[in-house]
């Protein structure tokens, strides 16, 4: 597997459930269980799922920003996951990351090239005097002007203060970044622009994406592949063309079912899931997604399902997922 | 500007619709709304004559970017604009009554009895520091005495079992189950979808005329919307509730409202039929809406419409949208467009179609 840029095998991030004076806690929130996935170099790999199903938590424990309880996050053939303090730092340049809210990303005290330059400090390529050079260089990446330069945060509209964000994200020459939600909080008109210069910066930078949205209308436009999350777990991984197309696991379909299309020539019902989502301090035994499940079997709520490879680098986990496919009902119902 | 719903009871040409008395009369009208209020940099200009019709069980959306002036109307219909430098002007007419000219006293009986409003965040709008069951059985008792009334004297409830029945009844409608548990939580104790489906059963519980529903789904999940859009087509539908659903998602427009009406900077500034709207988008801003919008199936790129929008302190003169339009002619930088009805019920404010 020379091809993946991030391997993760196992990954678990449990926080405490209390917090005793003395001892161990007693109970866990299970954000991310047992999560074994592959980045691969240059993809832009979609995380879709409801909210608390653990998405955010995944993407901020590849970033080793959140605790990791167990497992192994390899990042070009390291392992990252034990490192700590000045072992870690040579990684976090490589890997950055966008949030959801801009305004609240960016020192509102600080100018621009205050803020470039901040994360330009940690770029060894660069020298002291050639920072404002490499900050004009950073705003034109994202079609910003150099005479914004000076200006403050709130000058900007939430789009540009976005592409301040890409940019800055830009500034340590990383090889992988992480979006969290970095679109949610646009307009459409807005977002259309960000994703394409997302798009553009990918292919001249050559660079790998975490995409995390809640928003699978605009996974298929910026993703190469898509992983499904359900309470904790990664359930489904296809690219996104099949993803859409063909859904194997009952989840991505609900889910899918549920998305308002903008074309009223295709309205129909919107599908309805039955239930809520699981608590993830006690989460259901089995498959997780067992008692909301249509095709639920006695089977589902004892034995947690494996990984069930359907091509290269895409897979499902599902016990039935191959009948369901045969009998077709996964695409007729 | 009469813009009709479509109506299977009714035949489908439009035109017989537009001219004939037959025209059934709006539960909603509202003409020339404008609002203007200070900010520390200036007056500011909100809204600019926005009208529009809206008719018992029809689901009219209203679309637009951030900023646009949605939530501002829907506010100002029922004078919850606060603050004593706004100024309102125009007619908002509901039952042969200007809603603007209402006392206080006067609107507040309308106020979330004949017209409700469901807003974004329902965590907000519920009182953290009462139960759930206090909350829905005081509006029980302001809104349904009657059956109270009823309950006690057929068959001898006393006031509590009373209460605790309608407010099942009324929360299972809305898809709730375990009600007896959840009468004794706190708004911070339940999921978001729940707690937006005990708002929605709340501004219901007095059989309103109108829901006013402001980005009533925009802070869930798609699972959950996809639940809470369903109950209110159901509404709409038995119940011929009107419903004013603000949104900035085109899909719940296409897939759940009847019409569409598409605001810009304080305007609205197209209007018509949901399939129309989306298959002949007339103005120019409406089609770069339209492309802007990632869609299912079809990996295009997106297209989006330049420029930012305008600061409505100091808006454009003439039409507000010309200096990010590709169409912008002289006209358009002097004068501003008024609403034409182009076709039945498709109106658009814009010089292209003016002849």
């Amino acid at each position: 597997m020379n091809d993946s840029l991030i391997e993760l095998k196992q990954v678990n991030t449990w926080f405490p459930n209390d917090n005793p004076v003395f001892g161990k806690p007693r109970s866990w929130i299970k954000a991310v269980s047992d999560v074994s996935l592959d980045i691969i170099k240059g993809e832009c790999l979609g995380l879709a799922g409801e909210s608390g199903c653990g998405k955010s938590t995944l993407g901020r424990a590849i970033l080793r920003l959140a605790p990791l309880s167990s497992g192994e996050i390899r990042f070009m053939g390291d392992d990252i996951g034990k490192l700590t303090g000045k072992r870690l730092k040579p990684y976090r340049a490589k890997m950055q990351m966008v949030f959801q809210d801009p305004k609240a990303s960016l020192n509102p005290k600080m100018t621009i090239f205050k803020i470039l330059s901040e994360a330009l400090v940690l770029n060894s390529r660069i020298l002291k005097a050639d920072y404002l050079e490499e900050a004009v260089k950073l705003l034109d990446l994202v079609d910003l002007r150099p005479e914004h330069i000076y200006r403050y945060p709130h000058e900007f509209s939430g789009g540009q203060q976005q592409r301040i964000c890409i940019a800055r994200s830009l500034a340590t020459d990383p090889e992988f970044i992480v979006f969290d939600e970095a679109t949610s909080a646009l307009d459409v008109s807005v977002q259309a622009q960000v994703i394409n210069l997302m798009k553009a910066l990918q292919d001249k930078l050559n660079l790998t994406y975490l995409f995390i949205s809640h928003d699978l209308s605009i996974m298929e436009h910026v993703c190469t592949r898509v992983a499904i999350m359900y309470a904790g777990q990664v359930v489904e991984v296809q690219n996104s063309r099949s993803l859409f197309d063909s859904p194997r696991h009952p989840y991505t379909r609900a889910l899918k079912k549920a998305v308002p299309i903008a074309d009223p020539e295709s309205r129909g019902e919107l599908g309805i899931l039955k239930g809520e989502v699981p608590k993830l301090s006690n989460p259901p035994p089995g498959c997780r997604f067992h008692p909301r499940c249509d095709y639920g079997q006695p089977i589902c709520s004892k034995i947690s399902p494996e990984i069930n490879g359907i091509t290269v680098n895409s897979w499902v986990r599902c016990h039935f997922h191959k009948k369901l496919w045969d009998q077709g009902e996964l695409i007729s119902k | 500007m009469i813009n009709r719903a479509p109506d299977k009871n009714t035949p489908p040409d439009p035109l017989v619709k537009s001219t004939g008395e037959a025209a059934e009369k709006p539960v909603l009208q509202v003409c020339d709304l404008t609002l203007t209020f200070n900010t520390p940099r200036g007056r500011a200009h909100i809204l600019e004559g926005v009208g529009f019709d809206l008719f018992s069980k029809e689901i009219l959306a209203l679309v637009g970017e951030t900023g646009s002036g949605k939530s501002v109307t829907a506010k100002s219909l029922l004078n919850l604009i606060p603050g004593n430098t706004k100024e309102i002007t125009g007619r908002v007419l509901f039952d042969n009554k200007d809603l603007l000219s209402l006392s206080d006293k006067e609107l507040q009986a309308i106020r979330g009895g004949r017209i409700s409003m469901v807003f974004q965040n329902p965590k907000s709008s519920i009182n953290p520091i009462f139960t759930l069951g206090e909350q829905i059985f005081r509006l029980i008792r302001l809104y349904l005495p009657h059956e109270i009334e009823n309950l006690k004297q057929k068959k001898g409830y006393s006031l509590k079992q009373a209460q605790e029945i309608i407010a099942k009844e009324k929360l299972n409608e809305v898809g709730l189950t375990d009600i007896k548990r959840m009468l004794r939580l706190y708004a911070g104790e339940v999921s978001g979808g729940m707690a937006q489906r005990y708002r929605i059963a709340l501004s219901l519980l007095s059989s309103p005329e109108i829901l006013i529903a402001d980005e009533a789904t925009s802070a869930l999940d798609v699972t959950v919307q996809a639940h809470i859009l369903k109950l209110m087509k159901d509404l709409c539908d038995k119940k011929k509730t009107a419903i004013l659903f603000i949104t900035h998602d085109l899909g719940i427009a296409a897939q759940i409202c009847d019409r569409v009406a598409v605001m810009y900077a304080g305007r609205i500034v197209e209007i018509a039929a949901t399939k129309k709207i989306f298959k002949n988008p007339l103005h120019p801003y409406t089609r770069g809406l339209l492309n802007a919008v990632p869609r299912m199936g079809k990996n295009v790129p997106l297209s989006f419409v330049p420029g930012i929008i305008p600061d409505l302190v100091n808006p454009p003169e003439g039409c507000r949208f010309h200096n990010r339009c590709d169409h912008a002619m002289d006209m358009c930088r002097k004068h501003k467009p008024a609403p034409k009805q182009v076709e039945g019920n498709h109106t658009v404010s814009c010089f292209l179609y003016q002849q």
